[in-house]
């Protein structure tokens, strides 16, 4: 028997529709990797509305357990959907296969398979991953403990990396593109006053040097043309994200950076019958609260389809 | 049994996972804190050649980073 509706990921998205599923008796199949979305590696988050401060991690621990509370009508696979496309044998469904080779058929699809953490592509950065470049920094700050690090990125994740790393860390240069930092204006006056960061602006780093482990980066001062290198033994890269849109290219129309294009009133993608919601899509502001909203909406007008055709 | 060392840090979120992991299939394992135990620092580092968390040794198999169905498959768990 095919599923009413396939979920694809396990951030605050796919749990909302989940959940929003499972109340409406739609009989649902979620497949997820793991839960939390790209938050989980958060050490603290101020802004998910009900929470004055939660990490990442109990966050995750909490939409887990929700979505299972509802096991009577959601089946939960804990894989990676590789791919969607039409069924072969009946055109009214979907058809899913997984990582672990697993298919599934469903009459609606709502892909949040959300996003993942975007590279600089300079030299040096891919040979010398895990040894000082580094793309979790509360996972890995307490090891850079006396030594001087470099943090590329001034949106909320920089802001975030600095505050991971300012206990540990001598020095910490926070390196940006731009000419201002970005982010919350609260983080951002909280980390000004730590004594061991110095910000330089306009500059983009070109290469991390290194033999075994990262010994210095090397960037480029816009303003002046001149390229400078700094000595230092960690570099954390924080520079936003990437769709994880693989699973239905070619399938759904997506824009030039590969987020898929939904409706912003239904969530509907260009293929009939598949929506979308989080930050695997065109929408504006990748926050939690946003994905949740827009994945219900999702969810809703997906299940008015299932009942009307329309 | 197959010996299980896990190298962390306090704060490392998929640390939290892979111990997670193993506590609920009933596996023992030792951990070490990296980020102050600088001797097993750099055991995890002769291991795995790389600096980041969790490092895990399956019976002298090396992990890096809470690879759930590489760590089943070593450890033989199902589903």
């Amino acid at each position: 028997m095919p599923y009413d509706i396939v979920i694809i990921g396990g951030g605050p998205a796919a749990v909302s529709a989940g959940v929003y599923a499972a109340r409406k008796k739609a009989k649902t199949l979620l497949v997820a990797e793991s839960f939390g979305g790209q938050s989980i590696v958060s050490a603290d988050i101020h802004n998910w509305i009900g929470e004055r401060s939660i990490s990442g991690i109990v966050l995750a621990e909490k939409l887990e357990e929700h979505i299972r509370g509802y096991k009577d009508d959601v089946d939960i696979w804990s894989d990676r959907v590789e791919s969607v496309t039409r069924s072969a044998s009946d055109t009214n469904l979907f058809s899913i296969t997984t990582k672990a080779g697993k298919s599934a058929e469903a009459r609606v699809v709502i892909v949040c398979s959300g996003s993942s953490r975007k590279r600089l592509g300079i030299t040096g950065e891919d040979r010398l991953d895990g040894k000082g470049v580094v793309y979790c920094s509360i996972c890995d700050a307490p090891l850079f403990g006396g030594k001087d690090v470099a943090v590329v990125g001034a949106g909320n994740a920089g802001l975030e990396a600095v505050i991971d790393l300012y206990p540990y860390a001598k020095k910490i240069y926070m390196v940006n593109r731009g000419a201002t930092l970005k982010g919350d204006a609260v983080t951002q006056e909280k980390i000004k006053t730590f004594p061991t960061v110095e910000f330089i602006f306009n500059a983009i780093p070109r290469e991390i040097m290194g033999d075994s482990f990262v010994s210095s980066m090397k960037y480029k001062d816009i303003v002046t043309g001149e390229e400078k290198t700094l000595a230092v033994e960690g570099v954390f890269i924080e520079i936003g994200s990437i769709p994880n849109s693989g699973l239905v290219k070619g399938f759904v129309e997506t824009d030039e950076i590969s987020r898929i294009k939904v409706d912003p009133r239904t969530m509907r993608t260009s293929v009939v019958g598949v929506w979308a919601a989080g930050d695997v899509t065109d929408s504006l502001y990748q926050q939690n609260n946003i994905a949740a909203g827009d994945a219900v909406r999702a969810l809703l007008n997906a299940h008015t389809y299932l009942h009307s055709g329309k | 049994m197959k010996k299980i060392t896990v190298y962390s840090t306090p704060t490392c979120v998929y640390c939290v996972m892979a111990k997670n992991f193993f506590t609920k299939n009933g596996l023992e394992y030792v951990e070490y804190n990296v980020a102050e135990d600088l001797k097993a620092r750099q055991e995890m580092v002769d291991k795995s050649h790389q600096l980041g968390v969790p490092v895990i040794d399956i019976d002298g198999e090396i992990f890096v980073g809470f690879d759930k169905s590489a760590i089943s498959t070593a450890l033989g768990i199902t589903g």
